[in-house]
């Protein structure tokens, strides 16, 4: 080890973070180089100095008067229940600035302005990728935009109101309120098809088997996506979500119905065939069916309409 | 789960060539009841328990870490008024956030994490206002006694050695002033509360490498603004 590196060593060993190898090679220069052991007893003497100096406590005083200054911010701050936290977590940045109180967003608005500043000011200095940015600002997750600058006048103060997209994770039981509001979310998902297809066949598998499917938001979901969704592959799932409730629920039969008539593709008509058979005396269904029976591209699902008109007692 | 009655002591191994002042890390409960073992397991509960949005947890979460933290800014910012400041921004993050919190670390370095950008922003916005902190302030503005935490029989008993210790306090400070924001975050948590470079990069989402560095140069810039005291 020479001189150079033993220098740069020597304040790592003092405080024992050099690895046992590099211990070795250190204590063998030093037992040899008297610059290097000025240098050690130098740092040794620095940390006895400041051994020997009275050390900042917080008084049991201030303790006791943070914690209560913080028990008040935190009464101050709107109770949540866990629909209105999933909506927070999708608008966290927004949300946060609006429900802070008032001192600790100014401060941390100003805090963060002066931040963003800086860091953007290096960023553009050292041509850095955007990446950077957050790096300057505390806080998870990225920048979205800035949806506003003001500067407050004659000063070097300004206010910067900004969105963050924050990723966050959450995990518990498909029964769980939380994970089906986020997976009704998720089933409209048009930037990623996968987890559109994944959110509905999670919540169709629920409904198929029936737990917890009476309420409005799953079924309507599932409605959605079968009317909507580009990917048959998702309208297939929700359909097979739909089929429990076809008979109760005049809604889900007539978006079964609608599916029937105007869905492009032959398997999910002929799957929202096969759902219609516990209502096949339904008038409306039977209107339906007679269209289909003559107006359908596909041989099959003629064929099979036909068959169900014909097996019918009201069928003409 | 009971909130108040946690007790955790905390003790660093001394390790060979370390500092001859092994920073001691005793959190108590206001409270004082009878002291609860305090396991990784049972924290992994109440950070579950706060994310779902027990108050309750997430106090017992505080209990565990706010006098480190109100440590740490009381000697980064040497003002008790911006140390609760910074105590209390810290908190209410923590709880704005924790639904973010997914366990890829420890919650104390989460923790330290926000407490320890905060500080640095403060840091950095007196170093640009050209602000000089020498001495320490406390809540009232006025300045306070170093040596305020020490018994007066101490002080009476060798007056002129305490005197030697006050200044020696006052002239650290003004060292330790002079650092680079980042160098004096990384010297404070290495010297003073003996963290490891590794969990310090961490904190500051920065390599060990450059910790190492870091720590390297404020060492020099303290030696030499000392160098007179031997």
């Amino acid at each position: 080890m020479d001189c150079e590196l033993a220098q740069q060593k020597i304040a790592l060993f003092a405080y024992g973070e050099l690895p046992d190898d590099q211990c070795h090679l250190l204590e063998g220069h030093l037992a040899t180089c008297k610059r290097c052991q000025e240098e050690f007893s130098a740092v040794q003497a620095l940390q006895q100095a400041m051994a020997l100096a009275p050390t900042l406590e917080p008084s049991a005083n201030l303790l006791a008067q943070a914690r209560l200054r913080l028990e008040e911010a935190l009464d101050t701050m709107p109770r949540s229940g866990w629909l209105m936290r999933v909506q927070q977590s999708m608008f966290r940045g927004v949300a946060m600035l609006g429900r802070a109180p008032v001192a600790a967003s100014a401060l941390l608005v100003l805090g963060l302005a002066s931040g963003s500043w800086a860091g953007y000011q290096s960023a553009l200095r050292s041509h850095r990728p955007p990446a950077e940015l957050p790096a300057a600002i505390a806080g998870p997750g990225t920048i979205a935009n800035v949806s506003s600058i003001v500067r407050e006048p004659n000063t070097e103060n300004v206010e910067v109101h900004f969105n963050r997209l924050v990723p966050e994770t959450t995990q518990g039981s498909l029964d769980d309120p939380q994970i089906r509001e986020l997976l009704l979310v998720g089933a409209q998902s048009q930037v990623n098809p996968g987890v559109a297809q994944n959110s509905v066949s999670l919540l169709a598998g629920e409904c198929e088997a029936g737990h917890q499917c009476s309420d409005g938001p799953l079924r309507n979901a599932l409605l959605v996506a079968l009317r909507y969704d580009k990917n048959a592959g998702v309208r297939l799932q929700a359909l097979k979500g739909l089929k429990p409730y076809v008979a109760e629920d005049m809604r889900v039969r007539d978006g079964v119905l609608e599916a029937l008539m105007n869905d492009e593709d032959a398997t999910v008509r002929s799957h929202a065939i096969e759902l219609l058979q516990p209502v096949e005396a339904d008038s409306s269904v039977q209107e339906v069916l007679h269209t289909v029976a003559s107006e359908d591209d596909n041989p099959h699902i003629r064929t099979v309409s036909h068959e169900i008109l014909d097996e019918s007692p009201q069928s003409q | 789960m009971t909130t108040d009655a946690l007790r955790f002591t905390s003790h660093r191994p001394m390790k060979a060539g370390s500092s001859a002042w092994a920073p001691q890390r005793t959190i108590q409960s206001s409270s004082g009841m009878a002291s609860e073992a305090w396991g990784r397991a049972t924290e992994t509960e109440l950070i579950r328990e706060a994310q779902k949005g027990s108050r309750t947890a997430f106090e017992a979460l505080v209990r565990q870490y706010d006098q480190p933290v109100l440590r740490l800014a009381l000697r980064l910012t040497g003002s008790e008024q911006d140390a609760q400041d910074i105590h209390q921004e810290a908190f209410l993050k923590a709880y704005r956030y924790l639904a973010n919190f997914r366990f890829e670390c420890s919650f104390y370095t989460w923790i330290y994490r926000i407490v320890t950008n905060l500080c640095l922003d403060h840091l950095r916005r007196r170093k640009s206002r050209r602000e000089e902190q020498s001495v320490v302030v406390d809540s009232s503005g006025g300045e306070m006694d170093l040596l305020s935490n020490i018994s007066d029989e101490r002080a009476m008993a060798n007056p002129e050695r305490e005197l030697e210790r006050k200044l020696l306090g006052e002239r650290i400070q003004e060292a330790l002033g002079r650092l680079t924001p980042r160098e004096r975050m990384v010297f404070e948590l290495k010297h003073y509360q003996g963290l490891r470079l590794r969990t310090i990069g961490e904190m500051l989402n920065t390599t060990e490498e450059t910790a190492k560095n870091t720590l390297f140069r404020a060492t020099r810039k303290l030696r030499t603004n000392l160098a007179t005291l031997r």
